[in-house]
């Protein structure tokens, strides 16, 4: 197994009061309440973290969200920049640009070309949907975006893989008439292609193009559903059954001394759901597109109707849970190294063997030195045990 | 009465009210369709044969996959203007039916008899850091909903008393709308300087309370639209045909007449 080790690098010094009377902590706060130094700090401490990872061999991930407290990384590329000079020996995920909110995805193509090279060949590329507020912040119709999100990979991949001059591309959602990026990837024909996603459909057209498949907070329940839809597509398509090596979960992982100090410190990662995740309506529920429309009546009403039962999008199930119910989902591996091993290997037994943890090992109040300790740990006594595994 | 039927054109099917009888008055509705209840329709189609189309996507009107844009609605609705056995109609557009009328008007100005605007979206007036009409997808429902009505408290839709049907239909239309008016924001940056070719009479009809655009707004794009007549409805708001149905026919039935 590979760990993978994800900061997103949330703001979390907004005051209570102010976070208690908006709305929504992305989209629309007022960048007032961010202060810079304190941003600054921020991105510091987390670039330090990656070249922690890079001397643990534990590989990196790099992100993007936009205008919240939830991430202040607002250009994936740019972290990649630094990553790539910065680090030496481990892999680099970008999780990636929001090509469903980028204009113009052969941007996105020559700016993971240039990050592939710079790195002398160490890059990975994951897409992501987005959604939500990311469709107010980036301008982006909600409507029609899986659609973009199939488009704009197609052209990423023909950019990166195109070696005769110039091609043209005249799509639904996207025209370039002269396409043709200097550099081209190390990587040929181009990196390991990831996405983030735990929509069966989606699954499925992943594991008909061999994509890998990672979860981001997906509960056992959406895991096991989301992958059987992938092993099933290839099957269906007369393709080779995935190896683990197609499947990644992302979780809050925290390695303490003891029982006690995983979950005491591991549970501040929690902040993550119940502050970050917090969304106005119109960002969530109401957004167009973001359900079915049949599925409206049990969405939109606020006393469900027998028969029609409530419906939540995944967001909403995942805000106020404890680090028990956390951990009893899978959403987090948090104790001593030992226990943090066996939580590991019992949900590898739940929802079948992945090759790829993303450690989601630092968010909120958690402090850098916590942050640290913790994934020094993990090296030293989980991570050995891991890659045996 | 009041069941829709289908006019069947270049591979869809557009699902159409017809009620009354008298000259033809073609309605393109807004964020929503027509009620087939709703009681302007009787108050029109006591001196009008009213015909009122469903938007594809909106309502249960079927939208085939490469059927969206603007585009597309004004040259499916500029083909029924010529599928209909009318060598003239009044249109009128509601909301966001007003873009789509207001564009009509300027390609086809023979077709038409008359235009009657209400509370109609389409064009851009302010500078470019003064939004002119309100972001109903990425402003708050509560905001939306204030400002939508005169009176919110008696007419906004309240989703717990909705039947399933009309809560399917609600996100249809939202979804449609934001297909096809996300960007640029419900309006064409071109059509303003067109309005000048539209040589019919004009009615400008706005709700006194609208918020959603308000009635400065309408003030101004009666302007360009030479010798229109901007008028207000009192206790109404982007809504009048159905906050104030009565006035409202009143206004529509008089300027019909003039």
């Amino acid at each position: 197994m590979q760990a993978w080790y994800l900061n997103e690098n949330p703001y979390p010094f907004v005051p209570p009061h102010v976070l208690e009377a908006a709305d929504s902590v992305r989209g629309s706060l007022p960048n007032k309440y961010c202060d810079p130094k304190q941003a600054a700090d921020l991105f510091e401490e987390a670039l330090d973290e990656y070249l922690l990872c890079d001397d643990l061999g534990i590989n990196v991930v790099s992100n993007e969200h936009h205008a919240g407290i939830n991430c202040l990384f607002g250009a994936s590329p740019l972290i990649l920049g630094v990553l790539a000079r910065q680090t030496k020996k481990v892999r680099v995920l970008s999780l990636g640009t929001l090509i469903t909110v980028r204009r113009d995805p052969v941007r996105v193509a020559e700016e993971y070309a240039m990050a592939d090279v710079m790195t002398r060949g160490r890059l990975e590329i994951g897409f992501v949907k987005s959604g939500g507020s990311e469709m107010a912040s980036g301008n982006a119709n909600p409507i029609g975006i899986v659609d973009r999100f199939w488009e704009a990979i197609d052209l990423i991949l023909k950019t990166l893989s195109h070696r005769e001059g110039p091609f043209s591309w005249e799509g639904k959602y996207f025209t370039h008439r002269h396409v043709n990026i200097w550099p081209g990837p190390w990587q040929q024909p181009h990196p390991p292609l990831w996405a983030a996603t735990g929509d069966p459909t989606t699954s499925a057209e992943l594991g008909r193009r061999g994509i890998i498949n990672v979860m981001v907070f997906r509960s056992i329940e959406e895991t096991q559903r989301a992958w059987g839809a992938y092993r099933q597509a290839r099957a269906q398509a007369g393709l080779p059954p995935p190896g683990p090596d197609r499947f990644g979960h992302t979780a809050f992982v925290y390695a303490g001394d003891t029982d006690e100090e995983g979950i005491r410190v591991g549970s501040k990662l929690l902040w993550f759901l119940n502050t970050g995740l917090r969304s106005a309506p119109q960002y969530g529920k109401f957004l167009p597109g973001a359900i079915k429309p049949e599925a409206a009546p049990g969405l939109y009403r606020t006393k469900p109707r027998p028969g029609t039962p409530a419906v939540a999008r995944p967001a909403a199930a995942l805000i106020g849970l404890t680090a028990e119910q956390a951990i009893a989902k899978g959403l987090m591996f948090a104790g001593n190294p030992d226990t943090v091993y066996r939580q590991i290997k019992e949900h590898q037994e739940k929802v079948g063997p992945y090759e790829h943890l993303v450690l989601a090992s630092r968010s909120g109040f958690m402090t850098h030195e916590e942050a640290t300790k913790g994934l020094k740990l993990f090296a030293k006594d989980v991570l050995p045990r891991l890659q045996v595994l | 009465m009041g069941t829709p039927e289908l006019l069947r054109l270049h591979g869809l099917d557009l699902e159409l009210l017809r009620r009354g009888s008298g000259p033809p008055l073609v309605i393109l509705h807004g964020f929503a369709p027509l009620d087939p209840q709703a009681p302007v329709l009787d108050l029109l189609a006591a001196h009008a044969e009213v015909i009122a189309p469903t938007h594809p996507g909106f309502g249960h009107s079927p939208r085939p996959d490469d059927f969206d844009t603007v585009y597309d609605l004004v040259r499916l609705y500029l083909e029924v203007l010529e599928r209909l056995p009318f060598e003239k109609v009044t249109l009128m557009g509601l909301s966001f039916g007003g873009w789509l009328a207001a564009e009509m008007a300027v390609s086809c100005p023979h077709r038409l008899e008359k235009l009657i605007l209400v509370d109609a979206v389409g064009i851009k007036v302010s500078d470019r850091e003064t939004p002119d009409i309100l972001d109903v997808f990425n402003t708050a429902p509560t905001e939306v909903r204030r400002r939508s009505w005169h009176d919110p408290g008696r007419w906004a839709p309240d989703y717990d008393a909705m039947e399933d049907d009309a809560l399917v239909g609600h996100a249809r239309n939202r979804d449609a709308l934001c297909l096809y008016a996300w960007d640029p924001y419900l309006h064409n940056p071109q059509l303003k300087r067109w309005l000048a070719r539209i040589a019919v009479p004009t009615l400008v009809l706005w709700g006194a309370s609208d918020g959603i655009v308000k009635p400065d707004y309408g003030r101004a794009y009666s302007a360009l639209i030479p010798g229109a007549r901007f008028e207000l409805i009192e206790a109404a708001g982007h809504h009048p045909e159905i906050e104030q149905s009565a006035a409202f026919a009143e206004r529509v039935v008089a300027f019909l007449r003039h």
